[in-house]
């Protein structure tokens, strides 16, 4: 805290305008330096992977859950298998509309999921959390 | 009469005679089976599992009727199970009546009426218990289909609609009239597919639902009617649509089902283009002769991954995030297929295009 550090963030959902909202919002916040979304997750995986990550630079990951191919439990359980080296650079947040209880539960069960969000993403939720950055 | 539609009966006694006297005895009414012994009669269990009535007399050298029943009944739940007895084995037949192991006991010495009352009587009660399971199995599927649908609806309905309040959010504090506009074309994105999930909803429920109406299937007529809003559709992304119909004899089927074939084929076909291709095409092949009609429908669009092919029909599946889509389409084009007995095949390969071949029989009959 103190000195205003930005951060990197990553948006994974299938639906373009989801994607688009959040780059909005993450944007107007002021505190992010570089927003890449992805329509799919497997696009995102190996976007992380092949990325060398810059050692003071943090980056927020924001997934959705139903999403074809790859969906969102998926991308967690693949990107926890990435080793700490990778992992203590991203925070996950899941993202949905989701109101199944059994979804919400599972995501309790993620150590690298910090949050559930419920969408529509607004930037007073997403100010909130970033105030701890 | 037919002797797949006899009542089938086991008969177990370890007196040959008595075999062969009540298999000729009621050989013509039924179909009779006979097992001299507990070994035999497992044999016929597992080779017709459609037995409806099994009569057990209760003394056998190796094991009584009343516990024979008692083992078997687990592994062979639905047969109806009588036992034939003497007066002497009545202790016996009560605690087998008690413990649920038999329907109902045959005095010795029976007569012809007896045996015959009491297989018609145990035959009812096998049919309507056995209706009972078949449809209890079937409350269970839907049920189970009914879980997950609601979970995906949930998912599909809200989804769209929370993008659009998103959207809506965003736009109050945007001034850039240009900014504003590209979010209107996407919301108007977001709520055409909602719309598409409701509709491709209703067609499902009629599917599974509506009853079918054999009527005579003008396949000029339908493709023309498809032309007429896919060629819109295909100016505007640049897609040719050219169809050919060879249709020269009466064609009956369901023309909802057909259309619901069509559109969902069309509609895919279309939206799996590739974004930058030339010559980019959908065409329908229709072809009806002997009784039979030939839907081909190819496009050169995006293709489909050979690991995703084998579930394409699953409902809500989606191969690709690519292209916004309810999981459905395809579904209900299989399930309106099955239902007019028709098949369906789909040959495909990545960055080439993807081919549907549908094959539909002459309904003449009502169904």
């Amino acid at each position: 805290m103190g000195n205003i550090k930005k951060l990197n963030f990553i948006v994974i959902d299938d639906s373009k305008l989801d994607c688009f909202i959040a780059e909005k919002v993450i944007t107007n916040t002021g505190k992010c330096d570089d927003v890449v979304s992805f329509v799919s997750a497997e696009q995102a995986l190996e976007s992380i992977i092949s990325t060398e990550q810059a050692p003071h630079l943090h980056t927020i990951i924001l997934v959705d859950i139903q999403m074809p191919v790859m969906n969102g439990f998926q991308f967690i359980e693949a990107f926890e298998k990435l080793g700490t080296d990778v992992i203590r650079n991203y925070t996950i947040f899941v993202i949905s509309s989701s109101i199944n209880e059994n979804d919400l539960k599972r995501v309790d069960n993620y150590t690298s999921v910090k949050q559930f969000l419920n969408k529509p993403l607004n930037s007073n939720v997403l100010g909130a959390l970033l105030s701890q950055y | 009469m037919n002797n797949k539609n006899k009542i089938k009966v086991l008969y177990i006694d370890d007196e040959q005679n008595n075999l062969v006297g009540f298999k000729a005895t009621f050989r013509f009414d039924y179909n009779i089976l006979i097992a001299i012994d507990t070994d035999q009669a497992y044999n016929h269990l597992k080779a017709h599992p459609d037995i409806s009535v099994i009569l057990c007399d209760q003394r056998m050298p190796e094991i009584t009727g009343s516990i024979f029943f008692e083992e078997m009944k687990d592994r062979y739940p639905d047969p109806v199970r009588m036992l034939i007895t003497g007066y002497s084995d009545i202790e016996s037949v009560i605690d087998a009546v008690n413990k649920g192991h038999i329907y109902r006991y045959i005095k010795k010495p029976w007569t012809d009426a007896d045996i015959r009352s009491a297989i018609e009587e145990g035959n009812k009660y096998y049919i309507s218990t056995s209706m009972l399971a078949v449809k209890n199995k079937e409350l269970q599927a839907a049920y189970d289909e009914l879980g997950k649908f609601t979970y995906s609806v949930t998912h599909d309905l809200r989804g769209p609609l929370l993008s659009v309040i998103g959207a809506i959010d965003l736009a109050k504090n945007m001034d850039d009239l240009t900014e504003i506009r590209s979010l209107l074309n996407m919301m108007d994105d977001a709520v055409k597919k909602l719309d598409e999930f409701i509709r491709n909803t209703h067609e499902y429920y009629n599917l599974k639902r509506g009853k079918l109406i054999f009527e005579k299937i003008d396949f000029n007529k339908l493709m023309a009617d498809a032309a007429s809003i896919f060629n819109i559709a295909g100016r505007m992304d640049n897609v040719h649509f050219i169809s050919k119909v060879d249709q020269d004899e009466d064609f009956y089927s369901d023309e909802n089902s057909i259309k619901i074939i069509l559109n969902n084929l069309f509609s895919n076909a279309f939206k799996f283009q590739k974004k930058n291709g030339s010559e980019k095409f959908v065409s329908t092949n229709i072809n009806i002769s002997n009784g039979n009609a030939e839907i081909i429908v190819k496009d050169n669009g995006i293709g489909i991954d050979e690991s995703h092919i084998n579930k394409i029909f699953t409902m809500f599946y989606r191969a690709t995030s690519d292209e916004p889509g309810s999981g459905f389409g395809l579904y209900n084009v299989k399930d309106a297929i099955t239902r007019l007995g028709g098949t369906i095949k789909v040959e495909s390969a990545l960055n080439e295009g993807t081919t549907f071949i549908v094959s539909l029989p002459s309904k003449e009959t009502e169904p």
